[in-house]
């Protein structure tokens, strides 16, 4: 009994070529393994890469909006203003002339 | 020798378009204001307002149509191109350099521009003088320039200025009425 399973162990451990291609096939294998993998990283990292350049567009937009912004309340001030000191200075003109043109005051003397 | 005629020649032809370039820089109605270095720390008060036509669009668009007042300040720069403002007040006589706005009022006597009004006023030392630069029967410029013992303002608008917007402008921004005349 005992020698009967030795001998079946012995036949099943004993060593077996591989067949043709066996080697080509796992190097083969190796290669598609690390390509997937490689493509995978690559994929998530395209996808990382491009959402943070949309973060940056976005966030740059949004700042280059704020200071438009800004910008254009300042320019608006500076309008208002320009306008209002060049209306005090046609209005110093204006009385000047007015009162050039204006016919003196009856003494009422009556003549 | 030849260098010498060559360097002579390219000389006058520089010069002669710097003064072509300088009359075309006359010709749009903006003056070339001294830069005034060191007076706003001089000054008690200083008011420096630089619009170029792109800053005029962005405050245009900043402009609230539903007021009125923004709504007439809109209309009166529709065809403005750029409006230049230096102000400065101080708390002496005469702080300010007077020649550097004699130096304004001198580019005023070039062709085209024409005094509207010139205010002289013993009593109160403040003279105003503004000049239209007319082109083809229209004002294509307007210049202010009003100075007493410590104050000085010269404005300067560039473009086409339409008086009856300007008229339109009456009552607001303390701008007074005009009664300008409409040609019928």
């Amino acid at each position: 009994m005992s020698k009967d399973f030795e001998q079946q162990l012995r036949d099943a451990l004993q060593p077996v070529d591989p067949e043709e291609g066996f080697d080509q096939r796992v190097m083969a294998r190796i290669a598609q393994e690390r390509s997937r993998s490689r493509t995978k990283i690559t994929r998530w990292a395209s996808v990382a890469l491009a959402a943070s350049v949309l973060f940056v567009a976005v966030l740059g937009a949004h700042q280059w909006q704020l200071r438009r912004e800004q910008e254009g309340l300042e320019a608006r001030k500076q309008l208002i203003e320009a306008l209002r000191l060049t209306g005090e200075k046609l209005d110093v003109a204006y009385q000047a002339v007015n009162r050039e043109s204006s016919p003196p005051a009856d003494d009422g003397s009556g003549a | 020798m030849i260098m010498r005629a060559l360097f002579k020649h390219s000389i006058l032809t520089l010069c002669g378009v710097l003064s072509l370039c300088a009359s075309a820089f006359a010709a749009d109605g903006q003056l070339k204001i001294p830069e005034f270095a060191g007076l706003a720390d001089k000054a008690a008060e200083s008011v420096i307002i630089t619009l170029d036509p792109s800053l005029l669009r962005l405050a245009a668009r900043f402009l609230d149509p539903a007021d009125p007042q923004d709504a007439a300040a809109r209309e009166a720069i529709a065809g403005i191109k750029g409006i230049y403002v230096r102000s400065y007040k101080f708390d002496a006589d005469f702080a300010y350099p007077k020649a550097d706005v004699d130096l304004v009022r001198k580019q005023l006597g070039a062709p085209g521009w024409q005094r509207l009004v010139e205010v002289r006023s013993r009593k109160e030392q403040q003279n105003v003088d503004i000049y239209l630069l007319v082109e083809q029967e229209k004002a294509n410029g307007l210049a202010i320039i009003a100075s007493q013992p410590r104050e000085f303002t010269i404005v300067n608008i560039v473009g086409s200025i339409d008086m009856r917007k300007l008229h339109e402008l009456e009552g607001q921004f303390g701008i007074p009425k005009l009664e300008i005349e409409e040609k019928k």
